[in-house]
């Protein structure tokens, strides 16, 4: 078998970095935030691979104009980061985080709103990739319904800066690997069964909204208002430590003062950010906002 | 006399005729004993002898050098490649742990002993690794310190397992932390327990000041920083699922623990540790 003629002209990965490639580089960080330091070039070489080869064209050098130079270079940088973003997730992927919220953070929140008149609560899926996630939470929210959540309204933003993935989590229909973690009842309540698939069921989809946001597009990351709580799960693992910082300082100002954001199980915001106060919960971790206190002197 | 009063009268009176709490298996005394000297004076033959007299000890000893939480990458087969291989300190390490479980009752009616054992050894876990990261004295001393930190609760188990069983329940019922619903129930803690059996055992006073105050390390006098530190590495262990076998609702904010502030006294390199990630 031979290697597709649109790969043989990519480079391997000895010795200095492709020029070309370099550019590219720059160009996704510029735009996005995302950067591959050079022992992850060879990654981002194998998704421009992925799109050279449905564009046809043959050299590094040829795609760096397609998505600098060309009119259709807008379009392109999108499909790129598409193949760049794609995530892995499934449903209920982090029980002990999901319970933590239950039992815990929901009842904190609604302690802190309890004196205001709208009885809202807002949620933001930061990176929901597939869909998975924002789903997740609103089942959760579903089964508080008429336990914590009597009389509140609740509300989940869902953004992803991948197209595909969110025209899958519109979609919401989804395979065996990414359900594999529902137990039978959350299957039966929320769930229609499509073929060998499974959809997300109408009551499940409601009071979602998707869209796309580019976490590194400050004008509008200014406009996410008002969240109780954020969830931004493995998803800075792709960013440097400077658009980091400016995500994360975001995320804070989106924040109600009692707000809580999530990150995935390995992620840190240690050398980040030192607004935020790391608290432990049962087998997970998050940071809150509120205010600081001296070591030594207990607030909670 | 309250009911609590009573209780604690009843704790001291059951101590001081106690013969049913198992004491240090008699082996560990002279080897931890022989295990202080400087490390150049230390002879294999003579730790693997010493060892050797008490041959369930050894057998654990050769298991739990051979598994993943020690470190080795290869099958250690004879206690003397064990003694060598994992050094003199990690013997007397591997050594406690194994005295700790052989201390146990095996009744399950409340807290499991398996999982107040992979509470105790988590917690010597932790303790060693902060230990080490933070340039905190003897990492071999946090690693005792956090094994034997519950010592109380062995006591409560042996001595008093109605009244201890009726907190553990309340605790686990109300989500709150084991030390608060002993209090409630029984009128003292764990901590008081373990301080009582530690004195009596003549426990090195560092050790002694772990067990009494890991819960409230701004009483501790002369070892703070270490019961500050071991205070720290039991939350850790407890909200990170190495519990009493329930779950605390709660949320627990490490920099606000008075142990926080204490150990920061003790080590500039605190503010560098990353409490999201202790990796090990």
């Amino acid at each position: 078998m031979t290697t597709a003629p649109s790969l043989r002209s990519v480079p391997t990965m000895d010795g200095p970095p492709e020029p070309e490639l370099v550019r590219i580089r720059d160009v996704i960080y510029q735009t996005a935030g995302i950067f591959h330091p050079d022992n992850k070039l060879r990654l981002l070489q194998d998704r421009c691979g992925r799109r050279m080869k449905e564009l046809k064209v043959q050299t590094l050098r040829e795609y760096s104009e397609c998505l600098t130079i060309r009119p259709t270079r807008q379009a392109e940088l999108i499909a790129l980061l598409n193949e760049i973003t794609i995530g892995e997730t499934s449903f209920f992927r982090n029980q002990p985080q999901l319970d933590a919220l239950r039992r815990i953070v929901i009842p904190k929140i609604l302690e802190a709103k309890s004196n205001l008149p709208l009885r809202r609560l807002r949620i933001w899926s930061a990176g929901c990739s597939t869909g998975e996630e924002p789903y997740t939470l609103r089942m959760l929210m579903l089964e508080e319904l008429n336990v914590q959540l009597k009389d509140w309204s609740t509300e989940i933003l869902a953004t992803d800066l991948n197209e595909r993935s969110l025209a899958h989590a519109e979609e919401a229909v989804y395979g065996s690997y990414s359900t594999r973690n529902l137990t039978p009842s959350y299957r039966n309540k929320y769930f229609i069964p499509q073929g060998d698939k499974l959809q997300v069921n109408a009551l499940a989809r409601s009071n979602i909204s998707f869209s796309r946001l580019n976490l590194s597009d400050d004008s509008r990351m200014t406009f996410m208002k008002s969240m109780d709580a954020i969830f931004c799960c493995n998803v800075l693992i792709y960013f440097d430590l400077a658009s980091k910082r400016r995500v994360i300082q975001h995320f804070f100002n989106n924040l109600l003062p009692h707000g809580y954001l999530f990150l995935g199980h390995s992620e840190s915001l240690f050398g980040v950010n030192d607004d935020f106060r790391l608290v432990h919960l049962p087998g997970a971790t998050a940071y809150v906002k509120g205010e600081r206190t001296p070591a030594g002197g207990k607030s909670l | 006399m309250t009911a609590a009063t009573a209780t604690k009268q009843a704790l001291l009176q059951r101590l001081d005729g106690l013969h049913q709490i198992p004491t240090i298996p008699a082996v560990l005394a002279p080897l931890l004993r022989y295990l202080q000297q400087p490390v150049e004076q230390l002879d294999v033959q003579k730790v693997t002898d010493l060892l050797s007299q008490d041959k369930s000890l050894a057998e654990q000893c050769l298991q739990m050098a051979n598994s993943p939480l020690f470190g080795r990458a290869q099958n250690v087969q004879s206690l003397r490649g064990a003694v060598v291989s994992l050094a003199f300190h990690h013997v007397s390490d591997i050594a406690m742990s194994c005295g700790v479980l052989n201390m146990l009752p095996s009744d399950k009616a409340s807290l499991d002993p398996v999982v107040f054992w992979e509470h105790s050894l988590g917690c010597a876990l932790v303790s060693r690794q902060i230990a080490r990261k933070i340039n905190f004295g003897d990492p071999g001393k946090a690693y005792l310190a956090g094994l034997l930190h519950d010592l109380g609760i062995i006591v409560n188990l042996w001595v008093l397992p109605k009244e201890f069983r009726a907190a553990w329940e309340m605790g686990k019922g109300e989500g709150i932390p084991l030390h608060e619903a002993e209090q409630k129930s029984m009128g003292f803690t764990h901590c008081d327990s373990g301080r009582l059996l530690g004195e009596r055992w003549a426990l090195a006073p560092e050790l002694i000041e772990v067990i009494s105050y890991h819960h409230a390390p701004e009483k501790s006098a002369e070892h703070t920083g270490l019961v500050a530190l071991v205070q720290l590495a039991d939350l850790l262990c407890r909200m990170s699922g190495l519990n009493y076998g329930y779950v605390e609702e709660r949320q627990v904010n490490l920099a606000e623990e008075s142990g926080f502030g204490l150990l920061a006294q003790h080590s500039t390199a605190l503010k560098d540790f990353d409490w999201a990630r202790l990796t090990f």
